[in-house]
């Protein structure tokens, strides 16, 4: 709870928090309010989809750079040294931090979405259902990149190396994850396909978008050739807690292992 | 007079233990027997048992709350006699027995010139069924089924078999197996329906000369499928959100000399989908934030795109399996308008750009090749691939359009709001790191 308390002081007096709340905020209004033309019936789907497309070229840079600084900052002051005293081990140090940082940037986010709903309400017919679905990969997609983001404050000993590694990771998975894939794909054959869809469902942005567009009903897998079944051999929420297991426990453990306790600059 | 008692005890039990059911049945199908011919039913606001059978020319006018329940063995309603008119009513519980000799309804209509009206229908394998039924008016029906994932188990919303000059307004069917389902029907007009949650919205079988405007087709595993029929019209409908790994706005297959005009194609999986199609013209219409714009397979031909507003799409068009031959995209001196992926110059203001637009793509091969190829489709993994491809002399033509429009002053505001950006970015990057770290580090204190 101290912790909690702590992260939270610490980013009200920030601006990094609150860039990335602006940023969601003005980034949710205005697909909101490009998709006013919409249908009341079906274009509440339209805009959700249309809004993670675009919200998630945001959410993992920013959670990426508020883990990273958060736990830097730590390094940075000095408290990290005065936090790990002989009964804390940087692993529950790290434990109770990325805690803190969850319910601090998840919680606001969290409050904009309710309010959100509030405002679609006026102008769409609202799947409760899908609306959670919609929330829930959001958060998920904060949280597995806040969860790397403190790795990489963890590992790094400057700035300027949270800067690259941050903006390397986003540019990672966002271009080089499915370019390695695509350059695959030619060689996939029926017994490689399982593993391919490992790969492909490692890339949380993938195995997230995958998660919400089936939960909301909106992508359908009728007729699927035998090909596309080993694909998805198993259900995307499966794919989603799947994939959220794997980064949050290696972040965690890269930050465990690779931890430097001194910062420079 | 024990036997008098007897019987008339036994009667009285068979009431007790069911006695609307039989009662409501006969005395429904009693009364309607009872009719003359070109009378008027009007039904209260209760639940009436069927099945019925309607033999003369009467109408049925129902209330808010009038419901008609088969009994789950057949049509609810069947219609066999012309002129009947059926409104305001629901119409639930007929048989989904698909082992029959026949297929049923909740409506079946085997004859002419009827008119069904404000008919809510579900729980039936079809919705409404016109079997060999001829200038029919459906209208102002809403059918519901049982969501898209149930295929065999279920009919379509409404089925039009062997049936021609009948007009379908303003329907809405929604998670039926297809939503209409046309096969040997020709010269039916249909209009302003609302189809959703269905496998094809239009499933289209062996007919000509149709005429379909302002329908919308949305979350559907495909929009419209069109296949072995000729000379239709589609005009002013949308095709939106038919989105899947194997969706579609629109497909033509086997279609041909069939008009597609000032439609609406927007966040479909493909929007225009062509196979062994020839001698299909779209104008006019918007094709937009689709992965694919129009996929065309080279056992096309003869298709001419013309003054259609192709933006946003991952890919524009994407040809495969080869190139047909006399693909067009543009008719007398006027092609398509490209949107801000194709950045055009127009010195002298005529609307047309300066330069024709060449298209070249390496993804055809991928996509013939490998059916995984979709789930890549909204990376932005393809942008590079496609770069890399292009640099390796990896890609081809997949179409050419000698006249591109020139798109609007809106367009180029987003290029400068684009490049201004990017600078910005650039700026951040090379002169701003500090403040960046200052802005999440060190509480927002500045060094």
């Amino acid at each position: 709870m101290h912790y909690i308390w702590k992260e939270w002081k610490e980013n009200i007096r920030g601006k990094g928090l609150w860039l990335s709340l602006s940023i969601i905020v003005l980034v949710s209004i205005s697909v909101l309010i490009r998709s006013s033309a919409l249908s009341f019936d079906k274009g509440f789907y339209v805009l959700l989809i249309n809004l993670f497309d675009t919200i998630i070229y945001f959410i993992p840079i920013l959670c990426l750079f508020i883990g990273a600084f958060s736990i830097f900052q730590e390094k940075e002051q000095k408290t990290l040294i005065m936090l790990i005293t002989k009964k804390e081990k940087y692993s529950s140090f790290l434990f109770k931090k990325s805690l803190a940082l969850y319910s601090v940037v998840l919680g606001p986010i969290l409050i904009w979405f309710f309010f959100y709903q509030i405002l679609l309400k006026f102008k769409f017919s609202i799947d409760v259902k899908g609306y959670f679905i919609f929330v829930f990969a959001i958060l998920c997609l904060a949280l597995v990149f806040l969860q790397m983001g403190s790795a990489i404050g963890s590992i790094s000993r400057s700035r300027m190396q949270i800067v690259g590694a941050s903006i390397f990771v986003w540019f990672y998975f966002f271009f080089l994850h499915d370019f390695i894939l695509l350059s695959y794909l030619p060689n996939v054959t029926f017994e490689k396909v399982k593993l391919f869809s490992m790969g492909y469902f490692l890339n949380p942005l993938e195995a997230i978008r995958m998660y919400l567009e089936t939960g909301m009903g909106v992508y359908s897998f009728g007729h699927m050739s035998r090909m596309l079944e080993a694909f998805m051999w198993t259900k995307p929420s499966i794919f989603l807690f799947g994939n959220l297991f794997f980064w949050l426990l290696v972040s965690f453990l890269l930050a465990i292992i690779f931890n430097r306790k001194e910062a420079f600059e | 007079m024990k036997k008098l008692t007897l019987f008339l005890f036994i009667f009285s039990l068979f009431l007790i233990l069911n006695p609307e059911k039989k009662m409501a049945a006969e005395s429904l199908q009693a009364r309607i027997d009872s009719m003359k011919e070109g009378a008027t039913l009007k039904l209260e606001n209760k639940t009436y048992v069927g099945n019925i059978v309607i033999h003369k020319p009467i109408t049925i006018i129902g209330s808010k709350d009038t419901v008609i329940k088969g009994d789950g063995t057949g049509n609810v309603i069947s219609v066999k006699a012309s002129h009947v008119k059926l409104s305001h009513l629901t119409v639930i519980h007929g048989s989904m027995d698909m082992n029959s000799s026949e297929e049923y309804a909740g409506i079946k209509i085997y004859t002419n010139n009827n008119v069904v009206e404000h008919v809510s229908v579900r729980d039936s394998f079809h919705g409404i069924y016109l079997s060999q039924s001829h200038h029919n008016i459906i209208r102002n029906n809403t059918i519901k089924g049982w969501g898209k994932n149930i295929i065999a188990e279920q009919g379509d919303g409404l089925q039009i078999w062997y049936s021609n000059d009948n007009l379908l307004i303003n329907n809405t069917i929604d998670g039926t197996r297809d939503g209409i389902f046309f096969i040997y029907a020709n010269n039916n007009q249909i209009y302003g329906n609302n189809i959703s949650d269905t496998r094809y919205g239009l499933h289209y079988m062996y007919s000509d000369n149709n005429v379909f405007e302002r329908n919308t087709f949305t979350m559907n595993a495909g929009g419209a499928a069109i296949m072995n029929s000729n000379h239709i019209k589609l005009k002013n409908n949308q095709f939106i959100f038919n989105y899947g790994n194997q969706s579609f706005g629109v497909l033509l297959l086997q279609a041909n000399d069939n008009h597609i005009e000032n439609n609406t194609f927007y966040m479909n999986q493909r929007g225009i989908y062509l196979d062994e199609a020839t001698r299909n013209t779209f104008s006019k219409n918007k094709i937009i934030q689709n992965q694919i714009g129009v996929e065309l397979w080279g056992s096309c031909n003869q298709q001419t795109f013309t003054l259609n507003h192709i933006s946003e799409n991952t890919l524009p068009v994407v040809t495969l399996g080869g190139t047909g031959h006399g693909n067009s995209f543009s008719k007398n001196g006027k092609g398509n308008d490209w949107g801000i992926s194709f950045p055009l110059t127009d010195l002298d203001q005529n609307g047309i750009g300066d330069s024709s637009i060449t298209y070249r793509s390496s993804l055809h091969q991928l996509l013939e090749d490998q059916e995984l190829t979709t789930f890549f489709l909204k990376s932005p993994a393809i942008n590079i691939y496609e770069m890399v491809n292009a640099f390796l002399n990896h890609d081809d033509v997949m179409f050419k359009d000698p006249y591109p429009l020139v798109t609007g002053k809106g367009s180029h505001t987003t290029i400068y709001l684009l490049m201004g950006l990017g600078i910005l970015l650039v700026l951040i990057l090379i002169k701003g790191r500090h403040r960046l770290c200052i802005t999440f580090g060190r509480n927002g204190r500045k060094i």
